[in-house]
């Protein structure tokens, strides 16, 4: 539901001037319903970070566009009251004759950044009918150099970045698993590639570390299973752990080939994986339940990194006209309804928020959130670094 | 608040590292993650197996015909050898065929394994930078697996060798472009003592 259009143009540009590279949008931007922000009054400093960080949210989910003059479609309006070194809010949502109240206590700056992306999400969810990943966070490694890595996360915002091992050793393909709390990883602190489960304000363990290559687990929507890739019966192929029993069922059977990057589907019956059986690799998808693979794309000299979304549409990057692109298909149709969401400009390693709309991606040593509707990408973060493999939690 | 207490557990492996290198050998035999706390000190020998693997999410693995899927590799258990050296076997781009220029030096490889029977091996395959990082580990793979197909091939027992894959993240030598990335897309070997 769009009150009000808000056009962007065909081409926009990474949001630091100066600094490569441009970004090519495909479409012109979505439709928004416009926020007035103006009658929320806020005394002190953290009201001031509370009201910074519901706009900055706002803008973020696609779905608004917050103006100062005029009143917007949607208003909130109330105060912001400094309570306790955090806030007490006490205000009011109103749209189209519909309206919610917000009140609550938050303590300190991050419970105040916080309490703003859950009034950011009851927006989305209440006035766009969405779901809106202010709540979420983002995974990513730092590549230093030789066998030097490190794995950070930072909020959907890009603000409140850390980083979260401290191990100076390669470190590959972070996931969230969908309990948003355990990040799985490809670990080489042994001097071997092994499949690491780091629990986020908990400790470190060890899912996989068996002869040959342990990597790529990815957790199932019902948390029950990995899908991982391991080497231990020959070479590289793709299977399923249960994190109950230790049951594990090996799903493929390519003695030349070498399987990669298992993302689950939806519903959790299929996986979707890449595989070089016929020389590059690309995307098939196997039925967990009768092992049966089928090839999902042909086009493309390289077909990468997918990502099932909760909407049923897969993201990944496909190597054409020399650089890596990032494209979106929908697997119930094909290849047919393949489109590209960027310029052949070295995107890698897409990765959806829990909308189904936004995805963050990795170019050239920097992150972006690009939005498959239209919207300009957002460059995440603004710090130097070597940056990649981003990975957005799903709640 | 759960970003302190990931700053400590951080911290304290730093700390961990520095002292053990990456992990270290326990004294029952069994490896030690380098964020595991030492109990064996705390423990009797016959009781610490379970309690060293606190840390692993698994206490056992089965495959479908219900074996127990083993982790025992070299690099945990074994004695690196000091002071032998081969060179590196280098592979065409996206391929991890072993090329003909190359057998000479896996054929020195395999001589050497006859000659020391103490000696094990693990082939570590490696990637040049391009292409996604992720299926560069099973590209990798492949190449450390075909090194050691042909190890097999020339007699050496297949218990004797093992393989790793560094994927892209290892590369022998910095920089960009063709003569780079031949020199990075390589197998390499590592000898350990029985």
């Amino acid at each position: 539901m769009a009150l009000a259009a808000v056009g962007t143009g065909l081409v926009a540009e990474a949001q630091s001037a100066g600094r490569p590279p441009l970004i090519s949008v495909v479409k012109k931007g979505a439709e928004k319903d416009t926020v007035t922000l103006s009658g929320l009054r806020a005394a002190g400093p953290n009201g001031q970070l509370f009201i910074r960080t519901l706009q900055r949210d706002l803008e973020l989910s696609g779905w608004f566009k917050v103006v100062s003059t005029g009143s917007g479609a949607v208003t909130v309006n109330g105060a912001v009251a400094e309570a306790g070194g955090g806030i007490q809010s006490n205000c009011r949502v109103a749209w189209l004759g519909k309206n919610f109240g917000w009140t609550k206590v938050s303590m300190g700056p991050a419970e105040v950044r916080k309490q703003a992306h859950q009034l950011s999400d009851e927006m989305v969810r209440l006035v766009a009918g969405e779901k809106g990943f202010a709540q979420t966070r983002i995974v990513f490694v730092n590549r230093r150099g030789r066998n030097n890595a490190d794995l950070y996360m930072c909020d959907a915002d890009g603000q409140g970045m850390q980083q979260i091992t401290h191990d100076n050793v390669a470190a590959v393909g972070p996931r969230w698993a969908p309990n948003g709390r355990d990040i799985y990883y490809t670990s080489f602190l042994q001097g071997y590639p092994s499949i690491c489960r780091l629990s986020v304000g908990g400790g470190r363990s060890n899912l996989a570390s068996f002869r040959g290559l342990n990597t790529g687990a990815a957790i199932s929507p019902d948390g029950s299973r990995a899908a991982l890739i391991l080497s231990y019966q020959g070479n590289p192929e793709l299977y399923t752990l249960s994190l109950g029993s230790g049951q594990l069922v090996r799903l493929t059977q390519t003695r030349i080939g070498a399987e990669a990057s298992p993302c689950w589907s939806p519903d959790g019956r299929s996986i979707v994986y890449v595989s070089d059986v016929t020389k590059t690799p690309q995307l098939y998808i196997v039925d967990v339940a009768t092992r049966q693979s089928r090839r999902l794309t042909y086009k493309g000299a390289e077909n990468v990194n997918p990502d099932w979304s909760a909407k049923g549409k897969i993201v990944y990057a496909t190597k054409r006209d020399g650089g890596y692109q990032v494209a979106v298909i929908d697997p119930r149709i094909g290849e047919g309804s393949c489109e590209l969401i960027t310029s052949a400009s070295d995107y890698e390693h897409p990765s959806w928020a829990v909308d189904g709309r936004h995805i963050v991606c990795s170019s050239r040593s920097t992150l972006y959130i690009l939005d498959t509707l239209g919207d300009p990408a957002v460059r995440l973060i603004n710090i130097a670094g070597n940056w990649m493999s981003p990975d957005w939690s799903d709640r | 608040m759960h970003i302190r207490s990931l700053v400590v557990v951080n911290v304290a492996l730093m700390g961990a590292l520095v002292f053990m290198d990456t992990g270290c050998r326990t004294k029952a035999g069994g490896w030690r993650w380098p964020w595991q706390k030492d109990t064996s000190s705390l423990l009797s020998n016959d009781a610490n197996s379970s309690l060293l693997d606190n840390n692993t999410d698994l206490s056992k693995v089965t495959d479908e015909a219900g074996n127990v899927v083993s982790g025992a590799r070299f690099e945990d258990t074994l004695q690196a050898v000091q002071g032998v050296k081969f060179s590196p076997v280098y592979f065409a781009f996206d391929s991890y065929v072993l090329p003909p220029s190359e057998v000479s030096k896996v054929e020195q490889v395999a001589q050497h394994l006859k000659q020391n029977a103490s000696h094990v091996l693990v082939v570590e395959g490696n990637c040049d930078e391009r292409g996604s990082n992720e299926y560069n580990m099973s590209l990798g793979e492949n190449r450390a697996l075909a090194v050691r197909e042909y190890l097999v091939k020339l007699g050496i027992s297949a218990d004797r060798i093992q393989t790793r894959s560094y994927g892209e993240e290892k590369p022998a030598v910095a920089g960009t472009g063709e003569e780079v990335w031949h020199l990075n897309r390589r197998g390499e070997f590592a000898l350990f003592q029985k």
